[in-house]
């Protein structure tokens, strides 16, 4: 995953290092002549060519920081406005005073919501607000939101009756405080385990509805894996031309599988009775002295007796 | 006489669930003297976690419903305290330790974060940042407050003189102030090495020193009145006697006034200098500790005295008695304990006893005198 992001990240700040045949559609100027004619997989041309020579591994590679930051993003805007709405929802809910009745409304409106298809939703609403790329970001955005509702909702309900929240309350801290530190940080680490293998979904959802076609247009500055596959799918049968279809799809499986892998790797760290808190807890211990050797003696300890501070402790009652 | 810290009137608390109404704590009046330890011991089921949760107001209120009576900590009436203002009472008013000490630190913090988390809210209060429990008659604004006049207005500085003092001292405490002040709580609840327990969570300390831990938390905020709710029966026999010994010497040190609270009538009597019984719901017996295990005054303070197992009895069964809590959304008509009770008369079916007495050894039982006078 990481080395996704660093790749990502390189692409963004100098495409041409790394797709050496890219953007040809925008400048122009092509590096060969257009053949018609699409070469297999070779040294030069990774992932082979399409029927213009456009060298398929530069278009994979400069999509790769648009659907890494799309998936983000969507995801991102579903965390932030989901999460929010289902901390209020969950913890503010005294029923029969204005906090029930808002909670009570939300999730009502979250119900709307979820009793659609995700995805048919999103193309309704890409069909009503126009194609392109932003139009389809904003559509999955919309439909996104609620499964968040609905999670952190859950989490905050399982969490707000626990005794550790009601002693913060018995400390003196205040309602408030008590969301955003204490049930808060308890919630996050499942919803941002979700979040992190949600953005691999949102992914296909948005190559899904670029592939149906109205998405990101393709042949574009900035190509999708989507709208690439939708493109060479319909031009570029697989029986004759494997190529062409096969890299973009393996680029959404890739991606998808290291979100899924950084999810794994972020329970790890959030969660602290998981293995790692618990080897850099035990990292601060100093090692233990290495007597390969003879095996160690332990030095018995001296007859004391029973102390008299046993007695006293336990004599009482 | 001097004021009591607490006086709890009358005090009804019922759970309206799905199944029925249970009133969980029925007309329990008590007082706490400052300085003194009051125990409240029962049964299972009897009603005394939701006597000490009610106290500061920690029930959650659609199920549980404060039916009637007055908490009055300190000339304050606490049920008629709006909820919003409810946190600037608990804490450094009220402390609380709670029965379960595997739950009650939060999991995701370090042990650190949550003692200073105490200490700070004490500091703020303190220094006036967060609004403090003020003891007295009216501490509570419930009114509005009067309108200022134009020239009141005007001529106020932005901050007074004493205020800027206030701000940059309170600026001048640092990250190395709360960890000392936490060291020494520490240090105080008797746990070894603090520096490196400091950095552990929750789940890497025994169910000892967690509660230690929680008692440190509650302490910290040096609370006037401390509750302390089961604080060890979580815990067996030999933490749980360190953790006494420990309340003991705070007590004798801090002055402390406690509601202590536990089904175990040894820590009970190790601790308390009052005893109260409660039955279903309600207090039975209540009076000075050496008293009430002397000259019991309720049938059913009798029965669990006699229930207490004793070290050199050799022969036969130990004494129990007969039947169990009565459900509390359907108590028995008269006197609640009739239906277990040895001594139970025509009387005692119809109607309900007599409050308790305005009297320092008080039961509520038609035949209290009766009882008194049994061997």
């Amino acid at each position: 995953m990481a080395f996704t992001i660093i790749l990502a990240a390189f692409v963004l700040i100098t495409p041409h290092w790394i797709a050496h045949y890219g953007a040809q559609q925008e400048t122009g100027v092509y590096n060969s002549p257009p053949t018609l004619f699409q070469w297999p997989p070779s040294f030069a041309h990774p992932f082979g060519t399409d029927g213009a020579s456009y060298d398929i591994f530069s278009e994979v590679m400069l999509a790769l920081p648009t659907d890494l930051g799309i998936g983000v993003a969507i995801a991102g805007f579903a965390l932030i406005v989901g999460g929010g709405l289902g901390l209020v929802a969950g913890f503010y809910d005294r029923p029969g005073h204005l906090s029930g009745y808002t909670s009570a409304f939300i999730m009502r409106v979250t119900d709307v919501f979820l009793a659609f298809p995700s995805l048919v939703l999103a193309l309704a609403l890409v069909a009503s607000i126009g194609k392109g790329t932003i139009q389809a970001m904003i559509a999955i955005m919309l439909t996104w939101w609620p499964y968040y509702v609905r999670l952190v909702r859950g989490e905050v309900i399982a969490v707000k009756h626990l005794p550790y929240v009601t002693a913060a309350r018995a400390a003196g801290v205040r309602e408030t405080k008590i969301l955003t530190r204490h049930v808060l940080r308890n919630v996050l680490e499942p919803v941002i385990v979700y979040f992190t293998l949600d953005i691999g979904t949102v992914l296909v959802i948005f190559s899904t509805i670029s592939f149906v076609g109205v998405g990101v247009p393709y042949p574009s500055s900035s190509p999708e894996w989507g709208s690439m596959m939708s493109f060479y799918q319909l031009y570029y049968p697989f029986q004759l031309y494997w190529w062409a279809i096969t890299f973009p799809a393996l680029a959404i499986f890739l991606t998808v599988l290291s979100y899924s892998l950084l999810g794994d790797g972020l329970r790890d760290v959030l969660d602290p009775r998981s293995r790692r808190a618990l080897a850099e807890s035990a990292a601060h211990e100093p090692p233990p002295e290495a007597n390969v050797g003879e095996p160690p003696v332990l030095p018995l300890p001296p007859d004391r007796g029973p102390s008299p501070g046993m007695a006293a402790d336990l004599g009482g009652t | 006489m001097t004021e009591p810290v607490l006086k709890v009137e009358n005090l009804s608390v019922d759970y309206e669930v799905g199944a029925g109404v249970f009133h969980a704590v029925s007309n329990v009046s008590f007082s706490l003297p400052p300085g003194r330890v009051v125990g409240i011991v029962g049964e299972t089921g009897c009603g005394k976690s939701t006597l000490g949760q009610a106290i500061p107001r920690l029930l959650p209120e659609p199920p549980a419903h404060i039916r009637s009576g007055k908490i009055i900590f300190q000339g304050t009436d606490l049920v008629r305290v709006p909820r919003q203002k409810l946190p600037m009472v608990r804490g450094t008013s009220i402390g609380m330790i709670f029965q379960e000490p595997l739950n009650s630190l939060n999991p995701a913090f370090r042990v650190y974060d949550q003692i200073a988390e105490s200490i700070q809210i004490r500091h703020w209060r303190e220094i006036g940042d967060l609004p403090m429990f003020q003891p007295g008659p009216t501490p509570f604004d419930f009114s509005r407050r009067p309108v200022p006049t134009a020239g009141q207005v005007l001529s106020k500085p932005f901050l007074p003189g004493e205020q800027v003092q206030e701000a940059a001292r309170h600026r001048l405490v640092t990250r190395d102030d709360y960890k000392r002040e936490v060291l020494d709580y520490l240090r105080l609840v008797r746990i070894n090495d603090p520096e490196t327990i400091l950095r552990l969570y929750p789940h890497e300390l025994s169910g000892g020193m967690r509660q230690r831990i929680m008692i440190a938390m509650t302490l910290s905020q040096k609370p006037t009145l401390l509750i302390a709710d089961e604080p060890t029966s979580a815990l067996d026999v030999t933490i749980q006697a360190q953790v006494l010994t420990l309340m003991k010497e705070l007590i004798e040190e801090v002055h402390a006034s406690i509601l202590f609270i536990s089904h175990d009538l040894g820590v009970i009597a190790e601790m308390a200098d009052d005893l109260g019984i409660m039955y279903a719901g309600a207090l039975v017996e209540i009076g000075p500790i050496a008293e009430v295990f002397k000259a019991p005054r309720h049938p059913y303070t009798k029965a669990l005295l006699r229930a207490i197992p004793a070290q050199y009895k050799t022969d036969g069964a130990l004494p129990s008695i007969p039947g169990s809590v009565p459900n509390l959304s359907r108590l028995p008509s008269g006197c609640s304990f009739h239906p277990r009770c040895p001594l139970a008369r025509p009387i005692c079916r119809v109607n309900p006893p007599p409050g308790l007495p305005n009297l320092p050894h008080a039961a509520a039982c038609h035949f209290s005198d009766e009882v008194a006078t049994l061997p």
